[in-house]
């Protein structure tokens, strides 16, 4: 994964509670500004929108004062690299679910693209209504990077980790 | 049975424009869709097919226009077309018309696999600028 470095170019980036109306201020922004063809900005869309939902629903650090479904609190960041717009989310987690993370990001960058989709029927059928879970918006967004997803766990105290994702949109489609 | 109507709402985009017409049984979903807790938007439509179509047996053409619907929306979009699967396995008439973007590169992979997981058939039309 290209990190920060001269050949990139930050877009944005931002941390703490993340809602619906910063998601949506946020994905019409980049859509606004990115200047791509439209396929490629609308894949970009597509992920950011999965991956800060996934920060809004699941970190484990809510800005509960405020609402109490959705404000998660967390960090994005979206750079131009010279093949790819690459996101990146992170938040906090219960390092418990560390392992199941890992597994689950391992079986997706494994996966070609037909055994994805069964995978993403298979766990959209099985979902519950009210919480459909984080697994969906991973397989969907290897889905629409055709890309490798990177994840990181840096152990913050004995019960919480801080965990990163990266996914890469790639400019040519 | 009234219609269902729910109008976009400009500062909340996530919520997709909604037309179902008792009337004629054209069922319009238009905008975009990715609000939280998105059961509770879409269970008065689901309510509503389920009435219209499976209970009192009316012809349905749903529309769907939606340019973009996340993960979780899609998953009551699947419930959505699982009542109309089981309307048309007892008799009812429905179609579904799928409006697409002509640069969405991933819309015709998402309508197949709707189509695999609900044994529905859904025609693609191009939206118009």
């Amino acid at each position: 994964m290209e990190h920060p470095s001269y050949d990139t170019k930050n877009i944005i980036s931002y941390h703490g509670p993340i809602n619906i109306d910063l998601v949506s201020f946020i994905s019409n922004y980049l859509r606004q500004h990115i200047r791509a063809n439209s396929s490629v900005v609308g894949r970009i869309y597509k992920v950011l929108i999965e991956l800060i939902q996934n920060v809004s629903y699941y970190s484990a650090e809510q800005y509960s004062n405020v609402r109490s479904f959705g404000s998660g609190i967390g960090y994005f960041r979206v750079y131009e690299a010279p093949e790819h717009y690459i996101i990146t989310t992170g938040n906090k987690i219960l390092s418990e679910h560390n392992t199941i993370l890992r597994q689950n990001s391992e079986e997706i960058n494994r996966l070609g693209e037909e055994e994805l989709r069964e995978l993403k029927r298979k766990t959209r059928t099985q979902a519950n209504i009210r919480d459909i879970g984080a697994h969906i918006g991973l397989i969907q967004t290897g889905l629409l990077t055709g890309n490798q997803i990177e994840l990181k766990f840096d152990p913050i105290d004995e019960l919480y980790s801080y965990f990163t994702i990266s996914a890469k949109v790639n400019k040519e489609i | 049975m009234k219609s269902l109507n729910i109008e976009a709402i400009p500062d909340s985009p996530y919520y997709p424009e909604v037309s179902f017409d008792v009337e004629t049984g054209i069922c319009v979903l238009r905008g975009e869709s990715y609000m939280e807790e998105a059961y509770k938007f879409y269970m008065p439509l689901l309510d509503w097919l389920k009435q219209y179509a499976v209970e009192e047996k009316h012809t349905v053409t749903l529309e769907i226009k939606l340019t973009y619907f996340n993960t979780n929306s899609s998953r009551l979009l699947l419930d959505m077309f699982d009542i109309l699967k089981k309307a048309e396995d007892h008799g009812t008439k429905v179609k579904i018309k799928w409006y697409y973007e002509a640069d969405d590169p991933d819309i015709q992979d998402e309508v197949e696999d709707f189509e695999i997981e609900t044994g529905l058939k859904f025609e693609m039309v191009p939206m118009e600028d």
